[in-house]
């Protein structure tokens, strides 16, 4: 039971250091594409390597922080049931969904995205734009990052179930508990990291 | 059995599978791609299936990566988080509401007026209705608003973000439109199609969701007038008003500036959304600057739920997919298309179940799970109906919002609860919004029997 808790500790930490650096590609996000205007309304001049890499870099960025996204509990569920039911329910829920959905689904992807990766590799696959980034290689590997980010994370999601359903939960820290149960907090995003739907 | 129909059983099983599987309560991202995965296992056992489809997945994904269009998702998202983290929606508001607090109604004018505006920064749904929830819906109750009033001005401006541009959902839907539109073209035979794009869609939406504020405010007009006492005036004491044109020069001008750019730009085919985005985003971080709340706290926390908002939507996406290789192989969309166009009355029947469809579904799911698991198997068919793909876009985001606002599971009703104050019965917000929805219908009506509301700026 201990070693469980150590490794939804260390997942937990994993994803949280990846998904708080990367989350900082938003900024360059912001920062490349607005060069790209100052350059293409102000100078007349465009590089395509530039465009290349704010696209890519959301691609990187919402692959990378998935895991996080999830750890966070950001990924919309439909609560009609799920929110009001007991901590116990609640682990029932999460185990079955990360062993007969999540972790089949991230299994698939890679399964049929290695090939894909590799292939790229193989050539240092750049951008099919004359003038792109270099480095295409590098994008396409992302989809296996987040496929293992995402599992590992579910893996940390499956075992705090089986800590609470085995009475255990206590020997996790409190950010990695279910959150409490309060009926007034039902739904506000930004409190519980859950920022709500678009 | 058939192997054609029994493929077509198959998907139309796993289309209620996935609906009942949602209800546990898993992330919906992964039950849609978990329960799909599921059905394609039992049709490769049944040979309805073949599963190397599943080889497609990595090109879908790297395609969704590297899509430059959907880039203007994030920076959107950016821009509506700063200005909600800064403060300067919440410094919106208390300078609309004493801009206008003098008149009867006119606290809730200005909530219709700030949703408006914060739509038009990109609207996050949850974060418009909870900011107008904590600030607005105190100072209305506490000038003696009649609670349903008041929660239903709220509930339905901060759900505006749905089909006033930029909105998320559109950028989305008008990247797929605009794919699903070129290859019916194609199909059709016509291979130079009018293509449509996200900034159509946008300029599309534009009246409409001018309408559905005008609605609004109406309603709030007409029970300032006949119902005085729902919504009494908030005068405001004189020390106050000397400083009131500076606030508004300081806290309203600049926000509305940066908005009329950005969407200027875009609607006045000057720049693409995602262009205009990022001149939002830094837009929007200068303003913040200029009020001295740009801090490295706040920077953090909006790339946070920048990076986590988009990443969200983003799976979902990565997670319908897959429910579109099975659904698509077993014959689904072979299904969809034979039904919808047998339907009697055509393409306008056909519209109108597939509104409904989304409809009804909008009672479980958010707007992102229902465009991108309804469009891409009912849009091809629509639009080989000759519907125009504008205005199915416009009407599926206006059908969307309305079902954020329908009880007993409408999304705006639950944000608004989360913050309200709880001597405040539960039924008052649900009854509160039956006026707003009835206006919601009204818009619908008016949407599709005059399409040119829709279509008059973008094709005209």
């Amino acid at each position: 039971m201990h070693a469980m808790a150590a490794i939804v500790r260390v997942i937990g930490a994993l994803n949280a250091v990846i998904g708080r650096v990367m989350s900082w590609l938003a900024l360059g996000i912001v920062i490349a594409c607005f060069t790209v205007v100052v350059q293409r309304y102000l100078f007349g001049v465009s590089y395509l390597w530039l465009r290349d890499l704010y696209i890519w870099l959301n691609g990187a960025m919402f692959t990378g922080v998935a895991g996080f996204a999830l750890a966070r509990g950001d990924h919309v569920r439909v609560d009609i049931f799920y929110r009001p039911a007991s901590v116990r329910r609640k682990a029932v829920i999460d185990l079955f969904g990360v062993l007969v959905f999540l972790l089949p689904f991230m299994v698939v992807v890679v399964v049929y995205s290695w090939p894909f990766v590799t292939r790229s590799w193989s050539y240092w696959e750049g951008s099919s734009n004359v003038g792109g980034m270099p480095g295409l290689f590098v994008l396409k590997s992302f989809i296996i990052v987040f496929s293992v980010l995402v599992a590992l994370q579910g893996i940390a999601m499956a075992l705090r179930a089986v800590l609470v359903l085995a009475d255990r939960e206590h020997l996790l820290p409190e950010h990695l508990r279910y959150p409490p149960n309060v009926a007034a907090a039902v739904h506000t995003p930004g409190e519980t990291g859950q920022e709500g739907t678009l | 059995m058939d192997l054609v129909l029994l493929g077509e059983l198959l998907s139309s099983l796993m289309f209620f599978g996935i609906i009942g599987f949602l209800m546990l309560g898993f992330p919906v991202a992964f039950t849609l791609a978990g329960v799909s995965l599921l059905f394609g296992l039992l049709g490769w056992g049944l040979g309805v299936f073949d599963p190397s489809n599943f080889g497609s997945l990595p090109n879908r994904y790297i395609g969704f990566m590297s899509n430059e269009v959907l880039v203007a998702v994030p920076l959107f998202i950016f821009m509506g988080v700063m200005l909600e983290k800064s403060g300067i929606a919440e410094q919106l508001l208390l300078t609309m509401s004493k801009l206008f607090g003098n008149l009867r109604g006119g606290l809730g004018l200005s909530v219709v007026l700030v949703g408006a505006m914060l739509a038009a920064s990109t609207g996050v749904v949850g974060a418009t209705v909870v900011t107008m929830g904590l600030i607005s819906l105190p100072a209305m109750l506490r000038a003696g608003y009649d609670p349903k009033l008041a929660t239903g001005v709220i509930s339905a401006s901060g759900t505006l973000g749905q089909i006033i541009p930029p909105s998320t959902v559109l950028i989305f839907m008008g990247d797929m439109l605009s794919g699903i539109n070129a290859q019916v073209q194609m199909e059709k035979g016509n291979f130079a199609p009018v293509p449509v794009s996200v900034g159509d869609l946008f300029t599309g939406a534009l009246l409409p969701g001018l309408l559905l504020v005008g609605l609004y405010a109406s309603y709030v007009i007409f029970k300032a007038i006949t119902d005085p006492a729902s919504c009494p005036a908030t005068p405001v004491p004189p020390e106050e008003r000397s400083g009131l044109l500076r606030e508004v020069a300081v806290a309203l001008i600049p926000p509305l500036l940066l908005i009329l750019a950005v969407l200027g730009s875009i609607l006045g085919g000057i720049a693409t959304p995602t262009e205009a985005a990022s001149v939002g985003a830094v837009g929007a971080m200068v303003l913040a600057a200029l009020r001295w709340r740009m801090s490295f706290s706040i920077l953090t926390q909006t790339v946070v739920a920048t990076a986590t908002i988009t990443s969200m939507v983003f799976i979902i996406l990565f997670g319908a997919s897959v429910f579109s290789i099975v659904f698509r192989l077993m014959g689904g969309d072979n299904l969809v298309h034979a039904v919808l166009t047998s339907l009697p009355g055509g393409a306008m029947t056909a519209m109108v179940v597939v509104m409904l469809m989304m409809f009804v579904l909008g009672f479980i799911l958010d707007s992102f799970e229902i465009i991108f698991i309804v469009i891409p198997i009912t849009a091809p068919v629509l639009l080989a109906l000759d519907i125009d793909p504008i205005w199915l876009g416009v009407m599926v985001g206006v059908n969307l919002q309305t079902s954020f606002l329908t009880p007993p599971f409408g999304f705006a009703l639950f944000y608004l609860r989360g913050v309200a104050p709880d001597s405040l019965p539960t039924s008052a917000i649900y009854r509160g919004i039956i006026p707003f929805v009835i206006l919601q219908f009204i818009a619908i009506i008016l949407l599709f029997v005059f399409p040119q509301i829709v279509l008059w700026l973008p094709r005209g």
